[in-house]
């Protein structure tokens, strides 16, 4: 719901949002996002580094996002950056039936791919790393680690 | 608190050494609109916040800039690895390289340490939004 109007309805376009019709003097405003925004599925959002088109501002005019290899850590990755946007979005848009709904189903996909991620690679948390028969915390590679020719 | 998740919010993957390079980008982890600015922005401004969409939304970002923190420090790592002595004394470089090695240190590009002076945090929340949007706005 549009905390300013009441409405779910989309007064402006996709890159556009809204404002209040009769606002404080002195403020400065940054126009709300409107309910319904077009999303990027998981693997675009991470490339785009956002999940919504309409906040997609590509600085010094680059227009296309980065190629990522298809493994299962960026696919991890992923899931959890919209996570991360979906998260943000719905901090400051709860009400969003549909978006909490996406959320939903992106959070069961982020446990699962966690999880296939943990068995493969050895655990993302300590807390996860109590359920290995030996202690896996400490294994090789750092998350920035990285050596030449790695994966190839 | 905070969980530490064993993994980059972004691939970081590196092949070609370029301290020139991390000498720039070394300002993005510790320089006055870098990452370590911006957490402890969002992370100290909350406490001011009534609103609980903005409570939740200041902790959420000031998070993810700590994941941004790492990715920028994993650059500057992959980028001064296995340097040799004529990439050690590269302009730019060589000034970081004599008090840091290959140490990743939060500093800004010109070499000043990274400092609280580049950030504010007055208790006024719309002070501190505006001063969100102008540090945000210059990191991009």
């Amino acid at each position: 719901m549009n905390p300013d109007t009441g409405t779910t309805t989309r007064p402006c376009g996709d890159a556009c949002g809204t404002m209040p019709p009769c606002a404080p003097l002195a403020v400065p405003y940054v126009p709300f996002q409107q309910e319904g925004s077009q999303k990027y599925d998981q693997t675009n959002t991470l490339a785009n580094g956002t999940m919504f088109p309409g906040l997609n501002l590509p600085f010094h005019l680059k227009v296309d996002a980065a190629s990522l290899p298809a493994n299962r850590s960026t696919q991890l990755q992923a899931l959890l950056f919209v996570i991360t946007e979906l998260g943000l979005y719905l901090d400051t848009h709860r009400n969003d039936a549909e978006a909490f709904q996406l959320f939903q189903q992106y959070s069961e996909m982020a446990r699962n791919a966690k999880k296939q991620y943990e068995e493969a690679h050895g655990p993302l948390t300590q807390l996860s790393a109590g359920q290995d028969a030996a202690y896996r915390w400490l294994d090789d590679p750092w998350p920035w680690e990285f050596e030449k020719n790695e994966g190839e | 608190m905070f969980v530490y998740e064993k993994k980059l919010q972004y691939p970081v993957r590196i092949k070609n050494c370029n301290p020139r390079l991390a000498s720039v980008i070394i300002s993005q982890y510790g320089g006055p609109d870098g990452e370590l600015g911006a957490s402890l922005r969002y992370l100290s401004q909350r406490y001011a916040m009534p609103y609980p969409e903005l409570k939740g939304l200041l902790t959420d970002i000031g998070t993810e800039e700590l994941g941004h923190l790492e990715m920028v420090g994993t650059l500057v790592h992959q980028l001064t690895r296995n340097l040799n002595e004529e990439q050690i004394k590269t302009a730019g470089f060589d000034t970081y390289f004599v008090d840091h090695t290959t140490g990743v240190y939060p500093q800004f590009a010109s070499g000043y340490p990274w400092s609280a002076s580049t950030m504010q945090v007055t208790g006024d929340i719309i002070a501190d939004l505006t001063e969100d949007l102008a540090a945000d706005g210059a990191m991009a």
